[in-house]
């Protein structure tokens, strides 16, 4: 669903830069230089062994080349991940679809939809904690690709869903497109709530997201934002906690609103204790469709 | 409360000593003060008896009134750039004199040595006011050729810009809710046009204007920082003229002139658009993202009056303005419109009971809306918000002797608040964002103020107002649970009371005359403010939002202390002054950390805010020199101003964003000729607080940003110089005409609006650098305007 929050904040950046002049130039700032913090970036899916991303945070203007990156990654961890009942300790991985490409993943255990799991990462002398629990799944009544006039060939991804009645259903959505997508992206805007549609069938529609900073030709040309006739579009939707979706939310917009001088700071609640960074639940079903 | 009721009581007491017998009968002179030319009332003019050196200034009005004993006098009548009046008048009797002033002959550096009576500032009690003449705030450099009113305020000092962009102001580091505009006594409760550039004062139609920045007399009320008295013109009562000018992105119209009868009844009607939209339309290509978007705004102000009697005059008067702001992106199919507008009208009764007695009782009604409205690909979204105001209020002047002048009054508003509502649609689905969201509220105060002189040398300003006010249904309380759904609502029929407030605000005023040149005043006041300005963002936009106290939200409170000396140098040429306050504030609004617009729909506004105290505290210097060719003043403000808030900044004090430690401003005005004067103005001023990321981290590829404490980082101060010269044309007999030549930013100073950081490169490919970017806003502006007057 094409979220309003989204709307005001594309709005309001369209406004600023449209209505000022480019007077802008390089300038230098002076940051402090604070102690850094452990983050943590989790997800556990129904029948999917559960992954932790481990990491800290830098300096502002700390230089990002690749081995800054790679010594962002905390590789000495130790990931626990407890259902109650068994716990198991994550291995480090590596795993090409993320970056930097190490993970901590969990081997014997995977999600079940209904349980809570409990998180404990030991790291930089710290011990962190988090719990989460996996909503029971919503799936999309259809899903179907549609063109976006003037254009014949690039449209977005629409789907029809009929929310269950009952406030306290989260959503979020990502894509993957066979041969061109790494992973599942989810573009900005993606996770919802269903204050608003609670019991309501309805259609929405996303554009496609892209990965931060993409380099890549299809995000910088005019197909940037669009699905093409011809691609395979995997669709995963998935359920959410009312904490994941405060967080994912939060977050997509201080991304997006990185240079929107009229959003005020946000801050992102997160579910580490210790830390920051989210360990997330999700209830998901995938849906396959072909553009044309 | 004890502290309370002994102020209450030596407050009394001062009055009943006040009272002795009358050695000798004494009579009034009373009367009003006009312009000659135009037959305009003179607003503040000085009246003085010259043998007793003891006098008053004209009202809002015109009229004046002193009573001294029986005698043979000299009135005199002065006000700057007006030759004086001097009348000689047996007073045996009561007396209505009426004065016609008459614009300067001639303008000199030569000083006449007969300014027995010291100049106002010294002499009244009435300290942190600044009153500016519309003739000198013409002369000065006008943005894009716009006279501005809000911006020229801003050149004094106690009063600060909320920066480029923005047409709020900051008094002695209150916020931009907590000034009190008033536009021929009707509220205005937004006085800049969209995003900020223009203010909505057409300089054509406005007489007067009076600031007070402290020392608030009890008659104002509503608002802790300041009052920005606005009175409009009435029209040439003797003939009909049409004014105005055409400028490089707007133009006005001024039409005035008797109403039914001569001298007895004038009309004024004001108009002003700008058109930079019509302008640029047919430059932008039918390919460009910005065909079909355009931004215009309109001004209209009119008024009537009419002198019904001697001792009745009847005002009616109307402001009516809109903003139409339209963004549309035909190529992904994304509009934005945001329509604004603010509409004020007042009808207003003066009447006289007697010579002493001086009555004025206004209607008024002031409606303030904005929509926000955004479609994208068959989905829309509108967020609207708006106040509606009907008020009644009666006001006295009572001027018993010539030692005292009493002010006693009434005041009642009926609110109608539209915080912050929406809906939303997609296709032909209608998404539930509740029902529109309406606040009622009752506002009233009774004030009674005295201002007399004590003994010779000290005068004193005693007043006290009562403020109250009360939020009565129809209203839903929405009670949340952590989720944030509803889970509760407490419903208030019409009329029944939701909460009230109310209390006492004592205003103290103390002159001590050290002599004729020079002068020690103080100054003690508290106030409450019923309605808040609730701002998301550091910059003002529509996400800020008026609402009124609530059982969640009370009353805001100010207290001021303020000391200052006054010194006026060569017979009244230069005015000094070095002002000294202290502020605190209790109960301030903000919106809670992480709030989004959004969160407003479908709740309460004010669940989503925190509240909090703010301190203030400064230093102002002033040194005007306001008589000659060459003129014009110097303003320097040292000030600091910080808040706290248990729930933002983990409860640690932190500077307000409009903390400005030093703020200056120059401003100088030379007639070369009778036909060219050159203006300028610099200001300097230290760049507004911020708060910047200090760290970054991951997540899922992207980067994000850490904050570091609020408000910790400055932006590079703002500095600029604007000049501006005028050349009057050709005297006709029934026509004249002006160039206005002006230079904003004349070195092109590149001041920060705002800053940001820009990742450049990418973070695979390892070579990601983040900039730190600064956008400007303004550079050097050149305009022209034509002005003509029939």
């Amino acid at each position: 669903m094409k979220s309003k929050r989204i709307f005001f904040a594309y709005c309001l950046l369209l406004i600023a830069f449209s209505f000022l002049s480019s007077c802008e130039k390089d300038i230098t700032v002076v940051l402090p230089r604070p102690e850094p913090t452990v983050v943590v970036e989790g997800k556990i899916e129904q029948g999917q062994y559960p992954y932790v991303v481990v990491s800290r945070s830098q300096a502002y203007f700390d230089p990002v080349d690749s081995s800054v990156i790679a010594n962002t990654i905390i590789f000495n961890a130790v990931v626990i991940v407890s259902d109650g009942t068994t716990s198991d300790t994550m291995k480090l991985t590596i795993d090409n679809e993320f970056f930097p490409p190490i993970i901590y993943r969990a081997e014997n255990m995977v999600g079940e939809v209904g349980k809570t799991y409990h998180l404990t990462v030991y790291a930089e002398g710290k011990t962190l904690t988090a719990s989460t629990t996996i909503p029971t799944p919503v799936s999309l009544d259809s899903i179907w690709f549609k063109t976006q006039p003037p254009s014949t060939e690039l449209g977005f991804i629409w789907a029809h869903l009929s929310d269950p009645v009952g406030l306290g259903n989260n959503y979020r959505w990502f894509t993957k497109r066979f041969g061109k997508d790494v992973r599942f992206v989810a573009p900005i805007g993606s996770t919802f709530e269903d204050r608003f549609v609670d019991g309501k069938s309805f259609d929405f529609a996303y554009n496609r997201g892209a990965e931060f900073n993409s380099s890549a030709e299809d995000d910088n040309n005019e197909e940037r934002g669009y699905f093409k006739v011809g691609d395979t579009v995997v669709v995963k939707f998935c359920a959410i906690d009312r904490a994941g979706f405060e967080f994912y939310r939060s977050l997509e917009i201080e991304v997006s609103n990185n240079g929107n001088p009229f959003a005020a700071p946000t801050s992102i609640p997160s579910n580490i204790n210790g830390g920051l960074g989210f360990w997330g639940g999700y209830g998901a079903v995938y849906d396959t469709v072909i553009a044309q | 409360m004890r502290h309370l009721q002994f102020l209450l009581f030596s407050f009394l007491l001062l009055f009943t000593v006040r009272i002795r017998a009358q050695e000798k009968e004494k009579f009034t002179v009373s009367g009003y003060v006009k312009e000659d030319a135009t037959g305009e009332y003179s607003i503040g003019a000085t009246v003085y008896i010259k043998e007793l050196i003891k006098g008053t200034s004209t009202n809002q009005y015109g009229f004046y009134s002193i009573t001294v004993p029986k005698g043979n006098y000299h009135l005199v009548v002065s006000y700057i750039g007006f030759d004086d009046i001097v009348q000689e008048i047996k007073l045996d009797k009561d007396l209505r004199v009426n004065v016609s002033i008459k614009l300067n002959s001639i303008v000199t550096d030569e000083v006449e040595i007969d300014a027995q009576k010291a100049n106002k500032n010294v002499s009244s009690t009435q300290m942190g006011v600044n009153k500016l003449e519309m003739e000198e705030i013409k002369k000065l450099p006008a943005f894009l050729g716009e006279v501005d009113i809000l911006k020229t305020i801003q050149l004094l000092p106690g009063v600060k810009s909320s920066g480029e962009g923005n047409s709020g102001f900051y008094v002695r580091g209150g916020g931009p809710d907590q000034n009190l505009i008033l536009l021929d006594e009707a509220v205005v409760y937004n006085a800049s046009h969209l995003f900020g550039f223009f203010s909505v004062f057409n300089g054509d139609a406005v007489k007067n204007l009076n600031l007070i920045k402290g020392g608030m007399p009890a008659q104002y009320g509503g608002r802790l920082s300041s009052v920005l008295d606005i009175s409009m013109k009435e029209g040439n009562s003797k003939s009909y003229h049409a004014e105005g000018g055409i400028g490089v992105i707007s133009s006005r119209l001024t039409l005035q002139g008797p109403f039914i009868k001569k001298d007895t009844g004038s009309f004024i009607v004001s108009g002003r658009r700008t058109y930079i939209d019509i302008l640029t339309r047919p430059l932008i290509k039918s390919t460009s993202p910005f065909k079909g978007s355009g931004y215009y705004f309109y001004d209209l102000n009119t008024k009537i009056n009419y002198r019904l009697s001697d001792k009745d005059r009847l005002f009616l008067s109307g402001y009516f303005g809109r903003d139409v702001f339209t963004y549309n992106n035909k190529d992904n199919g994304f509009k934005v419109e945001i329509p604004w507008g603010n509409a004020t009208t007042s009808l207003r009764w003066n009447h006289l009971f007697n010579d002493k007695l001086f009555m004025n009782t206004s209607a008024i009604f002031s409606d303030y809306n904005f929509s926000f409205g955004a479609t994208q690909s068959g989905f829309e979204f509108k967020l609207f918000s708006g106040i509606r105001d009907w008020n009644m209020k009666c006001d006295f002047g009572y001027f018993p002797s010539i030692r005292h002048e009493v002010k006693f009054g009434a005041n009642y508003t009926y609110h109608t608040f539209i915080p912050s509502n929406a809906s939303a649609k997609s296709g032909d689905v209608e998404f539930d964002l509740g029902k529109i969201v309406k606040q009622y509220a009752h506002e009233a105060a009774i004030y009674i103020s005295d201002d007399f002189d004590l003994t010779e040398k000290i005068r004193l300003n005693g007043g006290l107002r009562y403020s109250y006010f009360i939020q009565v249904g129809p209203f839903d309380r929405y009670i949340k649970d952590l989720q944030g759904n509803t889970i509760d609502t407490i419903t208030y029929r019409k009329g029944k009371k939701v909460k009230n407030y109310g209390g006492l605000e004592p205003r103290f005023a103390i002159r001590y005359a050290i002599n004729k040149k020079s002068s020690f005043k103080a100054s003690y006041t508290q106030n409450y403010q019923y309605v808040h300005l609730a701002s998301l963002s550091a910059v003002s936009l529509p996400t800020d939002i008026w609402v009124p106290c609530s059982e969640l939200v009370k009353p805001q409170f100010g207290t001021q202390y303020a000391v200052g000396y006054f010194r006026n140098f060569k017979e009244d040429t230069y005015e000094s002054s070095v002002e000294l306050y202290y502020k605190t504030m209790k109960n301030q609004v903000e919106y809670k950390e992480g709030a989004l617009p959004e969160d407003n729909v479908n709740d309460n506004a004010d669940n989503q805010f925190t509240f909090g105290n703010g301190r203030s505290y400064g230093a102002e210097f002033f040194l005007k020199k306001r008589k000659g060719k060459f003129n014009g003043w110097v303003g320097y403000t040292l000030s600091w101003t910080t808040r706290v808030f248990p729930e933002i900044n983990q409860g640690k004090e932190f500077y307000a964003k409009y903390d400005r430690r030093h703020d200056a401003s120059l401003v100088l005005a030379y007639e070369i000729t009778k036909k060219l004067s050159l203006s300028t103005i610099f200001v300097y001023g230290t760049g507004n607080a911020i708060t910047l990321p200090v760290a970054r981290y991951l997540y899922e590829g992207s980067l994000v940003n850490l904050y570091g404490e609020r408000n910790s980082f400055r932006l590079a101060p703002y500095h600029r110089m604007d000049i501006a010269a005028t050349l009057q044309g050709k005297k006709h007999k029934k026509y004249e005409s002006s160039w206005s030549f002006a230079v904003f930013n004349v070195y092109n100073r590149k001041n920060p609006y705002f800053i940001y950081f820009q990742n450049e490169g990418d973070i695979k490919k390892g070579n990601l650098v983040i900039k730190a970017k600064q956008v400007s806003l303004f550079p050097i502006l050149p305009s022209v305007t034509w002005n003509f007057k029939f």
